[in-house]
């Protein structure tokens, strides 16, 4: 028996709700009604709707990049919407939050406008770090970065996770976000001894898309699931949870967020996804079949989420259609913005490397 | 103004007390440091004064500590991270390199990191080849904090208070050797501003550069050469990076000859950094070409007699000196 069968049990199944059912794994249960009638109507659209930020965001950043607009690295978060978007929608955005070079949804999600992500990925004054970061280091006050050494902002979360006990802070967690490459790195596995060992309200999220770069997860880790494996040397709680269903890392999260501040123990949180792209921009992806993609896609967590929504019959897909419009207008007006701003005055090149 | 006589360790341990004292945000991290004491005493009776929340006694993981201590630092802390010696920051390089020096700069402004990153540094007792490393030049090559090295108490305790209240990090460089040097500082409260030199012996003919445990050969080879009539003056950096030109410029301008000598290797070390930028600020105030003494291109050897070889000794640097005069 899966979560959804038991919480749609009055709905046959449509074929891409059988596809978001996910493989023959362990996931996090929850009941489905309860999240749709805690969070309401108006709030799952809302929800939605950053999601369709983000997609078209993505999209008209990869374009821009393509047109020869944005350099450096890009690494997309198309695929994976509903494992941040989720999370933030739980917890909201007053704990610390840190994560990737693939960074863009945090910060849409913690309240960077897309007018300043998109002038930061052209590079221009207006970005969010002025010019300085670009793609894989956006910030926001409660967003530490957008880091982008693989592992090595598991540290500086596990600091921020430290801060907020040692201020006494009530109600605060720290989330760390990694993908499934970082967990063999030693900076992750120092990260969790320090946590467990000082009772550290740190929330570690590993974002397993299967593949780290090029290299399949069952090729560069030595256990499978993760989480359930490695929480259990750090003496740490685990969830397991289908990281393309909202709903299912809506209530993930605020079930962790919960236990974490009762406990002022860290958790560590699997959640399974896909990324739709590349591992950045410049890789095609040759090593993943075509079939594996289109598997992926079929578990859009987008579609998915508009599915359930129309079952629920708070949404259309009319006003699907037109909600993706609009975002996709904000994001032209971002890139609009973006071409617009002045570059950042040479002058200024060094200011800025001390704080004042 | 009363005087104290204190050891180095103990004028650390005083400005560690005093500012931990003044902010609540300060605490120290590192191993050893609480139950046992720190591993050269510089904190001892810290954990019971200040309890286990402000003394964290660490496991052996660098890479986490003091990422954990940069994190810290970001939202609102002000960590002093004690490395056992400085050879163990190599685990953590990436937490300093990727992190610590350009937090603000890759924020755009928006995240400091005031962390103070201190323990000995440079070679001990023939402890070989692992446990022996100068790092400022190394970590000096990267923009984005200071690098400080006092080469005795009053300054170490001035130093380290200025270096707690900096809103960049610190590195700040001790070692193992001068611990237990002794020194009348005032006992009451005093700063030693981040940034300046300090002439440490005044002389007219020939100015040497030098800072940290250095200066004592270099003040024996002075001596030497003052003996045959040579007016050596003795500039002790204090504050490795930024350094302080002016006061070299200044010197020079005096002397018209200049040495400089460092712990750390030759190759793009810290002498060759100074040596190009006199040569920018005070070219024609040089009567002879600059001299250096440095580490010599080797690994640190254990046999007690290489390892005097290979780091800059009295002899050495009074060869050098006489070469500013032939």
């Amino acid at each position: 028996m899966d979560h959804r069968s038991r919480a749609w049990e009055n709905q046959p199944p449509t074929r891409l709700e059988m596809m978001a059912i996910g493989r023959d794994k362990s996931f996090f249960t929850f009941d489905l009604q309860k999240v749709i009638d805690e969070l309401g109507c108006d709030a799952l659209l809302a929800h939605l709707q950053k999601m369709l930020l983000i997609r078209n965001l993505e999209i008209r950043g990869e374009a821009a990049y393509q047109n020869g607009k944005v350099g450096g690295f890009y690494h997309s978060y198309i695929g994976q919407e509903a494992i941040q978007t989720g999370c933030v929608a739980a917890a909201g955005d007053q704990h610390w939050y840190t994560t990737t070079y693939r960074c863009h949804a945090l910060a849409l999600l913690l309240g960077a406008t897309p007018n300043e992500i998109m002038a930061e990925l052209f590079g221009k004054e207006t970005g969010n770090a002025k010019g300085r970061g670009g793609s894989m280091h956006l910030f926001t006050d409660r967003l530490l970065g957008g880091l982008a050494i693989v592992g090595g902002q598991v540290p500086i979360a596990t600091g921020a996770a430290f801060s907020i006990k040692y201020q006494k802070q009530k109600g605060m967690a720290s989330f760390c976000f990694l993908g499934e490459g970082a967990v063999a790195q030693g900076a992750f596995h120092e990260s969790l001894n320090l946590a467990s060992l000082w009772n550290l309200p740190a929330i570690y999220v590993i974002e397993n898309n299967h593949w780290g770069m090029g290299t399949a997860a069952n090729r560069a880790i030595a256990v499978d699931p993760i989480a359930d494996h490695l929480s259990k040397s750090y003496d740490m709680r685990s969830i397991r949870v289908d990281g393309m269903d909202f709903f299912a890392c809506y209530a993930a999260f605020k079930e962790a967020l919960a236990v974490v501040l009762k406990t002022s123990r860290p958790i560590l949180i699997e959640a399974d996804t896909q990324r739709f792209r590349g591992h950045s921009i410049s890789d095609p992806g040759q090593y993943r079949s075509k079939e594996e993609l289109r598997w992926a896609m079929e578990r859009d967590p987008i579609a998915l989420m508009k599915t359930v929504l129309i079952l629920h019959n708070m949404l259309t897909e009319e006003e699907f259609r037109k909600m993706d419009l609009e975002q996709r207008d904000k994001v032209l007006a971002a890139v609009s913005f973006a071409e617009a701003s002045p570059w950042p005055s040479t002058v200024s090149l060094e200011e800025g490397v001390m704080a004042p | 103004m009363g005087l104290q006589t204190v050891e180095i360790r103990e004028a650390l341990r005083q400005a560690l007390d005093e500012e931990m004292a003044r902010d609540e945000r300060v605490f120290l991290i590192g191993e050893e440091v609480g139950e046992y004491n720190g591993a050269y005493k510089v904190s001892k009776g810290l954990l019971d004064k200040w309890g286990p929340m402000r003394v964290l006694d660490t496991p052996i993981s660098e890479n986490g500590f003091t990422g954990l201590a940069i994190g810290a630092a970001m939202t609102g802390l002000r960590p002093v991270v004690e490395y056992m010696s400085w050879n163990f920051s190599f685990v953590a390089a990436d937490q300093l390199i990727s992190n610590a020096c350009k937090m603000h700069y890759m924020s755009g402004g928006r995240f400091n990191v005031p962390i103070v990153l201190r323990g000995c540094n440079g070679s001990a007792a023939q402890v070989s080849c692992q446990h022996s490393h100068c790092v400022e030049a190394i970590y000096g090559n990267l923009p984005g904090w200071v690098i400080v090295s006092p080469s005795n108490a009053y300054d170490a305790k001035g130093l380290l208070k200025a270096a707690i209240r900096f809103n960049n990090p610190v590195l700040f460089l001790e070692n193992e050797l001068d611990y237990g040097d002794k020194m009348d500082i005032p006992q009451d409260e005093y700063i030693v501003e981040i940034g300046k030199g300090k002439v440490i012996k005044e002389g007219r003919d020939a100015t040497i550069v030098s800072y940290s445990r250095m200066l004592k050969s270099c003040v024996a080879a002075a001596r030497e050469m003052e003996k045959n009539g040579y007016s050596i003056e003795i500039i002790d950096l204090r504050t490795v990076k930024p350094v302080d030109i002016a006061l070299i410029a200044a010197s020079i301008r005096k002397t018209h000859r200049c040495l400089l000598v460092e712990e750390g290797h030759r190759f793009a070390g810290i002498c060759a950094e100074i040596g190009f930028q006199i040569m920018e600020h005070c070219f024609d105030d040089l009567d002879v070409p600059l001299e250096r003494v440095c580490q010599r291109e080797t690994p640190m050897p254990y046999s007690k007699v290489l390892e005097q070889e290979t780091i800059p000794n009295p002899e050495r640097i009074t060869a050098a000196l006489k070469r500013l005069f032939n």
